[in-house]
């Protein structure tokens, strides 16, 4: 089995963190794929390096790349390994986006329970992405 | 290779205050299966049937696909076995256990052990008698993984150790098992780690197996579902329902979803409040409450 050179960015694992623990890994991947530091035709680690590194059993990283292979973001080749697929890096943004759209969703009905107008929830929405901007800009000066 | 690592069939074994079983319990190979229960559900007595010590008195036990009686010196050839009760004091020095019991198993594996010792914070001259309960803990875990047995039975591992120690000694469990075909089997109260680290679980209480089956599989198969009844419908006892505490129409219960959908209590005009999942943890204190 080829083991990818460079290890996965998966933030740690967490019983704290929101989400059951292979949906936090499922996640992780996506993010990896999403932002391309993991190209199609790329190798995944094996279920047994992965869960090693994460410090979670095999069934939990099995769990999460069956999600992957139904959501058709890799494949698995018998004897092989499993690989990113060519519509892996599309796949998981469009899934990212949905979740956004979700998310958003519920920031907007929070908004109008708080009795927000629609103006209002907007700008909110632009603070919070230039806040995010401020943020990063902060840190490339540090 | 048989798919089964330990395979346990309608056991039965009466004591004057306690019957265990008829208990069916299943390892599968290459997996880390967390045996979980209340106090003296009867965890410690299934392990000592298994290595034989006290007599069934009814059911199969097949160990590595071997009988464990007719074949008992071929299956214990190839199991571990750790305790908190195993004390090595008696050997003095850390090293000299280690060449006491290498002398029984060709399969030692120098450089495994040494790494391991090195992981656990262990030098080989170390007094026994003067480490810590946990550090005892440690060296029975080196002298057990070191031949590199099929199987690894481990009762109450982590009992006493700290979050550290705990996680050290998960750490090598799940490297242990990383190679193919080699299995471990840990009775432990620790849920939380257990949760995380093993693929199947199973839980006795009260000498009967409640669940057993794969981590996540069990962990979804529950919800705890809050919600207020219609007038004076009654929800104690429906199969899948264990009702978890109720003030006067207000009830919280652990539903089985594959007994009963969580669907059905809102056919009975119940207004739900909350569905939420479960941990193992309250899944354990759930079913093993009284």
């Amino acid at each position: 089995m080829t083991e990818p050179k460079r290890k996965l960015l998966i933030p740690p694992i967490s019983a704290a963190a929101p989400g059951a623990l292979y949906q936090q890994i499922l996640d992780g991947i996506k993010r990896e794929i999403s932002e391309g530091r993991l190209a199609p035709g790329s190798p995944l680690p094996s279920f047994r390096g992965l869960a090693e590194d994460l410090l979670v059993s095999v069934i939990t990283v099995k769990r999460a790349y069956e999600e992957l292979e139904r959501e058709g973001i890799i494949y698995r080749r018998q004897g092989l390994g499993t690989f990113v697929s060519d519509m892996g890096h599309g796949r998981s943004r469009e899934v990212k986006k949905t979740r956004a759209r979700e998310l958003l969703q519920e920031a907007a009905r929070e908004g109008r329970e708080a009795g927000l107008s629609d103006r209002e929830i907007v700008q909110l929405l632009r603070d919070v992405i230039e806040e995010k901007e401020e943020l990063v800009h902060v840190r490339k000066r540090n | 290779m048989s798919a089964n690592a330990i395979e346990i069939r309608g056991l039965e074994k009466s004591f004057s205050k306690f019957k265990l079983g008829p208990l069916d319990l299943t390892v599968p190979t290459g997996a880390i299966y967390g045996f979980v229960g209340p106090n003296g559900a009867g965890k410690t007595t299934t392990i000592d049937l298994i290595f034989g010590m006290g007599g069934k008195d009814a059911g199969s036990i097949t160990v590595l696909g071997l009988n464990h009686m007719d074949d008992e010196v071929r299956m214990k050839q190839q199991v571990g076995y750790v305790s908190p009760e195993l004390t090595f004091q008696s050997w003095g020095r850390v090293g000299k256990a280690i060449q006491f019991v290498r002398g029984f198993y060709p399969s030692w594996d120098e450089k495994y052990c040494e790494r391991l010792l090195d992981a656990f914070h262990l030098r080989l001259d170390d007094r026994i008698a003067t480490l810590s309960f946990g550090a005892r803990i440690k060296l029975n875990l080196v002298l057990a993984l070191s031949w590199r047995p099929k199987l690894l039975i481990l009762d109450e591992p982590t009992v006493g150790l700290d979050a550290i120690s705990k996680q050290q000694v998960f750490t090598e469990l799940l490297a242990a098992v990383g190679e193919e075909e080699r299995t471990v089997f840990i009775s432990s109260h620790s849920l939380t780690d257990l949760e995380r680290f093993a693929d199947y679980v199973g839980m006795v209480k009260a000498g009967k197996m409640m669940f057993e089956g794969p981590m996540t599989g069990v962990i979804e198969r529950y919800r705890i579902v809050d919600f207020i009844a219609k007038g004076s419908a009654d929800f104690s006892n429906q199969p899948g329902l264990v009702v978890q505490s109720r003030q006067d129409n207000r009830w919280r219960v652990l539903v089985d979803v594959v007994r009963t959908p969580v669907e059905w209590i809102q056919s009975r005009g119940a207004t739900p409040i909350s569905d939420s999942p479960v941990t193992l943890e309250e899944l354990f204190v759930a079913l093993g409450k009284d």
